[in-house]
């Protein structure tokens, strides 16, 4: 388990999808990175799980949850991700 | 007494000469003319008044002085008189020789009286001689009135003048200093009448100028009271300058006589008074002496044998009274007595002492009264007095120890009756009667120690019984009530004594009694129990509710019921013996009258619930024949459905089997189209669907079987529940099938997946689903994976798995398989086809409107999406606007941010 964070700074778009979610009863994952996008950039890996959303914890979102997390953050957004 | 050497006579006739003295007679007759005519009046009358006064004792008078004396016979009368002697007998002739011889006779007589006659001779007296006879008077009067006149030492004439000086001294107005001026006023006489008898006249009424009355007062009460003649005559004392001495003096001397006398008479009645005086003080002291003699001697005969008592008294408090007594005798009684006793013997010592000194006799006390014998009661008494006290003493000290056994007595006694108080009763009770073994035991115990407490007593009554005796020794007064009360107590004694026994007899045999009992009991108990045992489990045995399910269990059972019933007669041996033991019991607890409620404290159970159970059990018995019978009928029966079951159920499982088989085959198959498959399935169904009606039937038997509780069937290897499920999985599985086909079908026409592909994949599935079951293997597909080039990583293929796999069954169906093969193609298809559509419908505004939704879609779906669609962030958009690009991915659980 490697716990990282990393911190994007906007505007989206953020360059990953996100699958998932309780409703899928699926872990959140980031399962594509647009090549050269933000994320990866930042280092985000695919298969990684979204631990936390702007510090908020993402263990319970729905998907429609994390989605609306992310879209709140216009900014920056931080994640916290395991490998 | 008057000596003849004091006898001196004197006249004087000078004026005034006062001297006195009384001259011999030989002076008298030298004076022969020197006498006065006056005087020899005077003395003439005096003397014949004088000598009368004599004469008239003898019973005669004188006329004549001169004349009547000549012949001596009233001469010697006179001197007889006057002297109170005899003179010799007179001569009674009438001659001449015969009167000189009586005058003779009288004047011898004289001369021995102790007169010096000078001169004077009879014969002249016989002749009548005036002179000499007056002059013989005069001489007879000085020696027998006058000589003898003493007075303070001072005789005669001085002596008679001192006498009447004496007596007139106290009278002022009277002064006696001579024989005859002095007395002129008459005042002196009346002053010595006075002096002697002041009742005859008032002195204080006399008057000094009243001689004459003064004179003749005293003449008169003289002559009257005094029995003195007049001898004077008042008028010649007044009239004559000096009277005449002598007949005063003569006259006097009757008056000194008359009153000395008186006096006399006084003095020696006085000294005989004296004398009396002192013998009745003697007599007084001799009777006083007698009276306390008496009196003491009364006492001591009253104390002493008060003293002498011994009789006791019952009470120290009497003995002590007693005591009291005796000392208020000792302090306040005999006290005076002893100095009463003193003062008789100082009395008497002093008496005696009086007596001697008065010359007088001693005194003799009368009989009994002497000193002696008082000294000797008195010695009585004070003996009689130390033995009394003695004897208070050692009576108080007897008392007083009787007092303290008495009480000691009492006390024991006391406390013995109440320690023995109730003890009869308690004796007598008969509690052992309705006790049980282990009250009686304790009333054992307590009557142990009451024995013993008996016993501990013995002593303490031994000891009553002694003080009582002593009591009686030392004759205490209540005895007889001690003794009373000692012998109820022994009497009480003896009784709890007999009492005692008797309990300890009784409660041992009732002990023996309840011991046997008791041991009945134990026994009874002791059998019983397993008799109980035995038969509950007997009962229980018989009512022993028996789930057989075959022939043979039935079979056994009844052979054990037979078993059983064998063993009845053992155990109604055993009940009668229990009843016996029990019988036992009441006999002898009837013929011996416990009372006690018999009951067995060793065992609950009773002969009345041994009875019950017995009945029960012997009821029990052919109640559980029939129940067997019952049961080996039901058997039966039960065999015969579980034969009729197996049967069917050995037709239809293997069936069921075959037709399972040939839906596996059928969807394995390589060869062919789906809907050739689809046919051949469909055909399948058809089949096992009118198949049912066997397995319903085969569900009734089963239910029958299942009614009669048969759960088990040795016929068949089928149960139920094995073509049950067998028969439900025919269903699924061909209707799974089935669907799958369908799936596939629809899968093949929408992913465009030839017939070859689907053929492909069929083997490949086939080939990993190593099982044969129509699924694959976590690690089978894995395998499978791998073999088509899948190089994974554990993330990735967890990923994967969870995508083929969401339930986490562990198991890739075909279908998952499928999926899988043909998404990785077009799995991104799906959500832009539905973004692509919205589009359409939002014309290809990256938003859409709420209107537009409803406009498109139906009002269900509209709503649906504007409740879910999130607002659109993007710019330029008015408000409302829904982002369906989220929405739509997030329906994929997949969004591009």
């Amino acid at each position: 388990m490697n716990i990282y964070s990393v911190n994007l700074s906007g505007p989206a778009p953020w360059g990953f999808r996100l699958q998932g979610g309780k409703d899928f009863s699926m872990p959140l994952t980031v399962s594509r990175l647009t090549p050269g996008g933000k994320a990866a950039q930042a280092g985000v890996g695919v298969g990684d799980w979204v631990v936390s959303i702007s510090d908020t914890n993402a263990e319970d979102m729905t998907h429609v949850e994390a989605q609306n997390q992310i879209r709140a953050a216009t900014d920056s957004l931080t994640l916290t991700l395991s490998k | 007494m008057m000596t003849m050497t004091q006898m001196e006579t004197t006249v004087h006739y000078d004026n005034g000469y006062d001297e006195y003295q009384y001259m011999n007679q030989e002076d008298e007759w030298d004076r022969d003319n020197l006498l006065d005519p006056a005087w020899e009046q005077q003395q003439r009358k005096t003397f014949t008044a004088w000598c009368n006064s004599h004469l008239r004792k003898a019973g005669t008078q004188i006329e004549n002085i001169e004349e009547d004396f000549r012949n001596g016979l009233k001469l010697m009368l006179l001197l007889e008189v006057i002297s109170g002697e005899r003179l010799p007998k007179p001569d009674r002739g009438k001659m001449r020789f015969h009167k000189i011889a009586n005058v003779n006779k009288a004047l011898e007589y004289i001369t021995s009286k102790g007169v010096k006659l000078v001169s004077i001779g009879a014969e002249e007296i016989v002749d009548g001689n005036v002179k000499m006879t007056l002059g013989m008077i005069w001489t007879i009067i000085l020696r027998f009135a006058i000589q003898d006149i003493n007075v303070e030492e001072t005789s005669a004439k001085e002596g008679l003048l001192l006498w009447c000086q004496r007596k007139t001294a106290p009278y002022r107005n009277v002064n006696v200093q001579n024989f005859h001026v002095s007395w002129k006023d008459g005042l002196a006489f009346c002053a010595l009448i006075h002096r002697h008898r002041p009742d005859l006249l008032d002195y204080s009424k006399l008057n000094k100028d009243d001689p004459l009355g003064n004179l003749n007062l005293a003449f008169d009460i003289a002559e009257k009271h005094l029995d003195i003649p007049k001898m004077l005559d008042a008028e010649d004392i007044i009239n004559t300058p000096k009277p005449d001495e002598r007949a005063i003096m003569t006259y006097m001397s009757c008056f000194y006589h008359a009153f000395a006398g008186a006096e006399q008479a006084e003095t020696a009645a006085n000294r005989i008074c004296k004398v009396l005086g002192v013998n009745q003080e003697n007599e007084k002291m001799m009777e006083e002496y007698e009276r306390l003699a008496s009196e003491l001697l009364e006492w001591i005969r009253r104390t002493t044998p008060w003293l002498e008592n011994r009789t006791p008294e019952k009470t120290m408090a009497e003995m002590q009274r007693k005591l009291e007594d005796f000392r208020d005798y000792r302090r306040q009684h005999k006290p005076p007595k002893v100095q009463e006793k003193c003062q008789l013997e100082i009395n008497f010592n002093t008496l005696q002492t009086k007596l001697r000194i008065s010359n007088r006799p001693a005194f003799m006390p009368s009989e009994g009264k002497m000193v002696s014998d008082i000294a000797s009661a008195w010695q009585g008494l004070d003996q009689a007095e130390k033995g009394y006290e003695e004897w208070l003493l050692t009576e108080i000290r007897r008392l007083e120890r009787l007092d303290h056994l008495a009480e000691k007595f009492r006390q024991k006694a006391t406390n013995h009756e109440n320690w023995a108080s109730g003890k009869e009763l308690i004796l007598s009770q008969n509690d052992y009667e309705t006790a049980t073994l282990i009250e009686i035991k304790a009333l054992l115990r307590k009557h142990e120690a009451f024995e013993s407490d008996l016993a501990a007593h013995q002593d303490r009554v031994e000891q009553i019984a002694a003080i009582a005796q002593e009591l009686n020794e030392l004759d205490y007064h209540d005895v007889a009530a001690v003794n009373q009360r000692c012998q109820s107590i022994c009497d009480l004694w003896d009784k709890l004594g007999t009492l005692t026994q008797k309990r300890r007899e009784a409660l041992e045999r009732t002990d023996k009694l309840l011991e046997t009992i008791d041991q009945l009991f134990i026994e009874f108990a002791k059998r019983l129990a397993p008799f109980n045992n035995w038969m509950e489990g007997a009962m229980e045995d018989l009512q022993d509710m028996f789930i057989v399910h075959t022939i043979e269990e039935v079979q056994s059972l009844i052979a054990a019921h037979e078993q059983f019933k064998a063993t009845l007669p053992e155990a109604d041996a055993e009940r009668q013996a229990l009843l016996g033991i029990h019988n036992e019991v009441q006999k002898i607890s009837q013929s011996y009258g416990i009372k006690a409620n018999i009951v067995n404290p060793y065992s609950t159970l009773t002969t009345e619930d041994l009875i019950e159970k017995w009945d029960k059990v012997k009821k029990l018995v052919p109640q559980r024949d029939g129940a067997l019978q019952e049961e080996m009928a039901r058997q039966h029966a039960n065999e015969r459905l579980r034969r009729h079951f197996a049967a069917q159920a050995n037709l239809i499982g293997p069936w069921i089997q075959t037709r399972m088989e040939d839906i596996g085959r059928c969807s394995l198959e390589i060869g062919g189209t789906l809907e050739d498959q689809m046919t051949q399935l469909k055909q399948c169904e058809h089949v096992i669907v009118a198949y049912k009606l066997n397995v319903d039937k085969l569900e009734g038997d089963h239910q029958l079987i299942q009614e009669s509780l048969v759960f088990d069937n040795k016929h068949t290897n089928y149960t139920m529940e094995h073509i049950r499920v067998g028969w439900e999985l025919l269903l699924t599985t061909v209707a799974r099938t089935i669907n799958e086909i369908e799936t596939q079908i629809l899968t093949r026409d929408a992913k465009g997946i030839s017939q070859q592909q689907m053929k492909e994949f069929r083997s490949s599935f086939n080939h990993f689903d190593r099982k044969k079951n129509g699924a694959m293997e976590t690690d089978d597909f894995r395998a499978c994976l791998i073999s088509m080039g899948y190089d994974l990583g554990e993330v990735e293929f967890a990923r994967i798995m969870i995508l083929v796999d969401p339930n986490g069954t562990g198991k890739v169906s075909f279908q998952s398989f499928i999926d899988f093969m043909t998404r990785e193609t077009a799995d991104t298809d799906t959500a832009e086809q539905v973004v692509a559509s919205f589009r359409i419908l939002a014309t290809d505004k990256p938003y859409i409107l709420m209107e537009e939704l409803r406009r498109e879609l139906p009002p269900e779906q509209a709503e649906y999406c504007i409740m879910r669609m999130p607002p659109y962030a993007g710019s330029g958009a008015p408000p409302g606007a829904l982002d369906y690009t989220a929405f739509s991915t997030a329906l994929y659980g997949e969004s591009d941010l």
